[in-house]
């Protein structure tokens, strides 16, 4: 601020003059208040507005607890159908019959427990193997096939074989 | 609301068949003559050393229910034999094991113990079947099988 500027500011009177404010008041003064019942209307509206939002957002939250409440009971419904709680034996590994025309090791004409007897045997001297040994046609022939052959002599519904 | 309706109804269709099912596995013990009693399996082969075996055992008179199997008494025979699941909560069972190890019994010896659940007053009657017996090659032998009712 110059020196010049500082007693300019010092001098300048800042009151108005009661007619000028007087004509300015006249000019931007609102010319009356809003009536009551403009008041009451525009509550109304968003008062309905807002009362509507709620209650859609309300059914939208229904809608998402009723369709979490299917989502659980479609999750219990396969875990039953999965029957997690049924006791097995000791391999549960389940196999096409036709494969027991493979796994007649001693081709007696039967699968019992000696062919899986026998062929746990030639796994363990690791003598001669057949490819048609490989039950579970995993590309090994190992304990694993050896308990599918125990697994089909036990079978309660294999009949003669 | 029809929404939610629609989903309430269509979960309910969904849920009752299922649980209506249920109550077929349970092996409740409040039905009035329901007890439950082992039955030992025991496999005499003589002076020949058992290296493997099969039975069937299926009840002939009676109502029972398989509900369990156990492995036997000597070491080569003490893990699970083999046997059907679908035997389980059934009356007839077919069980065989063998034993690629050194030690194997010989006489009698228990190999097996099956756990039954027995329904109703009627004392159950088996038919026991000696499928096969074998020794360490494999051979077929002779041998006599017979059972215990435990308590």
């Amino acid at each position: 601020m110059t020196e010049k500027n500082k007693y300019f500011y010092e001098d300048l009177d800042l009151r108005i003059p009661s007619r000028l404010s007087n004509d300015l008041k006249a000019i931007f003064e609102p010319q009356a208040g809003v009536p009551p019942e403009i008041d009451r209307a525009v509550m109304d509206r968003a008062h309905k507005y807002f009362s509507a939002v709620q209650s859609s957002q309300g059914r939208r939250r229904r809608v998402h607890w009723a369709w979490r409440v299917a989502a659980a009971a479609a999750v219990i419904i396969f875990a039953f159908s999965l029957d997690l709680t049924k006791q097995t034996g000791p391999i549960t590994e389940s196999f096409s019959i036709s494969k027991t025309q493979a796994i007649d090791i001693d081709r007696n004409g039967r699968v019992d427990i000696l062919d899986a007897f026998k062929l746990a045997r030639h796994i363990e001297s690791a003598d001669r193997t057949e490819t048609a040994w490989d039950v579970n046609g995993d590309g090994q022939i190992d304990r694993s096939d050896v308990d599918m052959v125990a697994l089909t002599a036990v079978r309660l519904d294999k009949g003669v074989i | 609301m029809n929404k939610i309706t629609t989903i309430i109804l269509t979960s309910i269709c969904l849920i009752v068949p299922v649980l209506a099912q249920r109550p077929e596995q349970d092996y409740s013990t409040d039905q009035p003559g329901v007890r439950f009693a082992p039955l030992q399996i025991y496999i005499d082969s003589g002076s020949k050393s058992l290296a493997a075996y099969q039975f069937e055992l299926k009840a002939v008179a009676g109502q029972i229910k398989i509900v369990g199997v156990e492995g036997g008494q000597h070491e080569a025979f003490k893990e699970a034999p083999y046997y059907d699941p679908a035997a389980l909560a059934n009356d007839r069972i077919i069980i065989a094991a063998f034993s690629t190890g050194k030690d194997l019994p010989t006489g009698r010896t228990r190999i097996a113990t099956i756990h039954l659940q027995i329904i109703g007053d009627a004392e159950p009657k088996y038919e026991l079947k000696l499928i096969v017996a074998a020794d360490a090659d494999a051979k077929e032998i002779p041998a006599e099988i017979t059972f215990e009712k435990g308590e």
